[in-house]
């Protein structure tokens, strides 16, 4: 029972990554200058975006529900010394899907409020992205407190520090490049397409040396990435299979072979969370007392089945579904751009 | 601010404001799709209009629903872990179960919104409506965890600890009946009515006068149509409520002394301190009949529990009465639709009538969801555990609640300006 939730809440947060995630990617795209191309590239992430934005955000209520239900005190703890965080990204979830919606639904589109909207938009998504980040890296730091009550000490000392920082700018730049590489099969049009893949490449590097950073950062942990790297050669290879990836990225990116693009592009992100994971697997956080596992923390055995019975009844109507969505907007041939949901 | 009182504030106002968009992802798919149906059957353009016209704003509410609706799942841990820590595997079913209808809906008004021209047009019609299934149904399962909270099941309380978790006893309480129909017919209601009145304030502008009648006319079917049902769903929800909650029936009624053959008080202020309701008309018995269907019944007073288990008497009073009142109002306006409409024409004054009625039905919900909860207090689970024990301990709540209250009212302002641009745009289209 529990191997499955476990399975379910890293295959959740792969697809809320990989989905969801290049959805903030293509706002902090849009935050970049775009000069003449602010207009065109505005419709094809929405006509991109549109459809799947909030079937790709339902990931992370997937996890937190599954979290809340099955493993009640490993919710809790989160959500007392990270409380602060996750504010932060409340508030970025909040105000990009409404921002994005009401963008593309404002019945009188006009560009000084269109301007704004897509500010907003690119602002609250590159603040999500690095909330996340930051959330993500301080579950492991051995810094979370129970015990504690000092104010610095429980709700601030857990999620501060150079090395959450890093992993929030190394998670927005995945996005953004995840984004770029999506985008590029978004449009038919040679110049936007060029300049997507240009994206690209400067995300990719900017990946490759926010990554550079991350370890760096964690030199000023209580175990640096070196150490805890070292101690599992699995982790290694995994990294390293991940970075040599990206030289059959760019061959098919030079191939212009869409498809096989955004799977390699997923495929490494892919991986750079396998490695997280089997980093710290099975404990879900590492506190100052001690780590919390989710074997040790798992609810009931009557609750986890009914939990699972829940994920594997509903997943036999998701799924499908899901697929349908995404061979409707995702894989037939667009062949005008007039089709937007305006209609 | 205190940090408990803070809590329930942020608490109160994030499910207050969800609520709204909760109960029109619950009912306006409906509404578009029987127009998107009229359309693929009569081929009458007003149709189709009327369809993009609430797509739209199905749009629109839709994504503020489900950015709120993130937020609360957050929020119970965030502001409850002392009740999400007991609570979660008990009564964590309904919510896994409402997940699936979310995701499904999620994935359905995809489909819907840019669907057009894409799909056949039957098949997209079938999404659209799967919108409003999928919301109906989730609005449905989280009610479960509510009502538990109101009547817990499914588990033994020992040493303050739950033993013996039984899911599916818990999600099937015996406060979810009464509560989901009610609250179900409640959006029906709420919406179907805000709705026609807005269309007949539109009318009566003298705005796209076929297009607006025949808005009234598809959103009144549920409009008027729940609003006769509802008073005797919430009589069932009275009865249940004498029944599992006793205190709180006394806190609704002002009913201090335990008696036999209680009044019912029609107005008036419940005074805590004299234990008396002022101001009030007390038709004797009835209570009694309402509760327990025998007018010599003894109905459960305040007196029975101490006074620190008391919940806030006026406000549960008060936001009964205006309930009521509005409910009983809401049933009179209901008949009078049917009836017109029978008589094949709508007078100008009945018009008005329905355009300020248009707000009722939410502030209704509201009102309805202020009984329930502040009724329950000063219990989170009800007998079980006090709110007051299972509140964060994070210092500071009342900058959270401040910083959501700010972040809420500016979401609110804007749907309410992108809505007069909607109907700005809509007059460019038909004049008037
Ligand atoms: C359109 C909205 C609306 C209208 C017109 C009414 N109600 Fe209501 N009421 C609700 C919307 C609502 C609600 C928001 O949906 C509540 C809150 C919790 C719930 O389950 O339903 C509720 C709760 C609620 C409760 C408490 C249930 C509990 O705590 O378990 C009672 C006793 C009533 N109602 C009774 C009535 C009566 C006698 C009405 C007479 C007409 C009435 N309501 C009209
Ligand atoms: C959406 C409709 C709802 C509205 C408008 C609503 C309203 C309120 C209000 C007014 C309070 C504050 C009561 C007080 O502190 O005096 C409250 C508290 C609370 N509600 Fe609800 N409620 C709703 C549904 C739910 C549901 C479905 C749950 C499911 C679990 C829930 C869980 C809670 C919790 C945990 C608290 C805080 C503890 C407490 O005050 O008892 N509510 N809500
Ligand atoms: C503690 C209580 C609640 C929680 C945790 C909660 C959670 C959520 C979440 C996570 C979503 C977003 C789903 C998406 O992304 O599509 C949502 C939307 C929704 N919720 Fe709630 N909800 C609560 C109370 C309620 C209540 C009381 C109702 C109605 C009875 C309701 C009805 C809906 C509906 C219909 C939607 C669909 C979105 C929309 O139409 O705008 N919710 N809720």
């Amino acid at each position: 029972m529990i191997d499955i939730l476990i399975l379910f809440i890293a295959a959740s947060l792969l697809l809320y990554v990989l989905l969801g995630g290049s959805d903030f990617g293509a706002g902090i795209v849009e935050l970049l200058p775009a000069g003449r191309f602010r207009e065109s590239q505005k419709q094809v992430i929405n006509r991109a975006m549109g459809p799947v934005w909030e079937a790709n955000h339902m990931w992370l209520i997937l996890i937190v529900v599954i979290l809340f239900m099955g493993f009640p005190a490993i919710f809790t703890t989160l959500m007392t010394a990270l409380h602060l965080p996750t504010l932060a990204l409340l508030v970025g979830i909040v105000v990009r899907g409404a921002v994005f919606t009401f963008r593309h639904y404002d019945a009188i589109q006009e560009p000084r409020s269109q301007r704004v909207y897509t500010w907003l938009f690119g602002l609250s998504s590159l603040w999500t992205a690095l909330w996340l980040g930051i959330i993500a890296a301080s579950l492991n730091r051995g810094i979370i407190n129970p015990a504690t009550r000092e104010v610095w000490g429980a709700w601030f000392a857990p999620w501060w520090g150079l090395y959450p920082l890093a992993v929030g700018v190394f998670v927005a730049c995945i996005y953004a490049f995840l984004a770029s590489i999506y985008l590029v099969g978004e449009t038919e049009e040679p110049e936007l397409k060029r300049r997507f893949v240009r994206l690209a490449a400067w995300f990719n590097g900017l990946v490759v040396l926010s990554g550079g950073f991350v370890f760096l950062a964690s030199l000023t942990e209580r175990e640096s990435l070196a150490t805890t790297f070292l101690r599992n050669p699995l982790n290694l290879a995994v990294v390293a299979l991940a970075t040599l990836l990206f030289i059959v990225l760019w061959v098919f990116v030079a191939q212009r072979r869409t498809m096989l693009t955004r799977i390699v592009a997923s495929g490494q992100v892919a991986l750079i969370l396998l490695g997280w994971y089997v980093l710290y697997a099975p404990n879900a956080l590492i506190t100052a007392v001690g780590p919390l596992n989710f074997y040790s923390e798992a609810a009931p055995p009557a609750t986890l089945r009914q939990l699972v019975i829940a994920l594997l009844v509903g997943g036999i109507f998701i799924f499908p579904s899901l697929y349908y969505l995404f061979r409707v907007f995702k894989m037939s041939h667009r062949t005008d751009s007039s089709r937007s949901g305006r209609g | 601010m205190d940090n408990l009182v803070a809590a329930r504030a942020t608490m109160a106002f994030s499910l207050g404001f969800h609520i709204i968009f909760a109960a029109v992802g619950m009912t306006m798919p409906f509404l578009m799709s029987a127009a998107h149906c009229l359309y693929l059957r009569k081929k009458d353009p007003a149709y189709l209009e009327l369809t993009k016209l609430w797509m739209k704003g199905v749009a629109i509410l839709f994504a503020v629903g489900a950015v709120s609706g993130t937020v609360l799942s957050f929020e119970l841990g965030l502001l409850w872990p002392g009740f999400m820590v007991h609570a979660g595997p008990i009564i964590g079913m309904p919510f896994s179960w409402e997940g699936t209808a979310f995701f499904l809906e999620a994935i359905a008004i995809g489909l819907f919104l840019y669907g057009w021209n894409r799909m056949n047009p039957w098949v997209h019609w079938a999404t659209g409506l799967a919108v409003g299934v999928t919301g109906f149904t989730s609005g449905i399962f989280v009610v479960a965890a509510n009502g538990w909270m109101n009547a817990p099941a499914g588990f033994d309380w020992v040493d303050g600890v739950a033993r013996n978790i039984d899911p599916v006893k818990a999600m099937f309480n015996r406060a979810w009946p009464h509560q989901s129909l009610h609250m179900q017919l409640a959006a029906l209601q709420a919406v179907g009515l805000a709705v026609g009145g807005i269309h007949a304030w539109l009318w009566l502008h003298g705005r796209a006068p076929d297009l607006n009648l025949k808005a009234l006319r598809i959103a009144m079917v549920l409009g008027a149509g729940a609003s006769i049902i509802q008073p005797f769903a919430g009589h069932f929800a009275g009865e249940s409520v004498a029944r599992l909650q006793p205190v709180k029936l006394a806190a609704i009624e002002g009913h201090f002394e335990t008696s036999r053959h209680a009044p019912l008080t029609l107005g008036g202020l419940p005074d805590v301190e004299t234990r008396t309701m002022r101001w009030g008309i007390p038709v004797p018995g009835l209570l009694s009949l309402l509760a327990h269907r025998d007018a010599d019944a003894e109905v459960i007073g305040l007196d029975r529990v101490p006074r620190e288990d008391w919940p806030p008497v006026l406000i549960t009073h008060v936001a009964f009465q205006l309930m009521v009142a509005i409910g009983s109002a809401l049933a009179l306006v209901g008949v009078l639709w049917f009836w017109f409409q029978r008589r094949g024409r709508f007078p100008r004054w009945f018009l008005w009538v329905l355009a300020v009625c248009a707000p009722l039905g939410i502030i209704a919900i509201e009102a309805g969801w202020v009984v329930t909860e502040v009724g329950r207090q000063p219990w989170i689970i009800y007998g079980i555990v006090r709110t007051k024990d299972a509140v964060t301990p994070v210092p500071g709540m009342g900058y959270h609640f401040g910083l959501f209250l700010a972040l809420y009212l500016a979401l609110a302002t804007t749907t309410i300006w992108l809505f007069h641009r909607q109907i700005q745009a809509l007059q460019k289209k038909f004049g008037g």
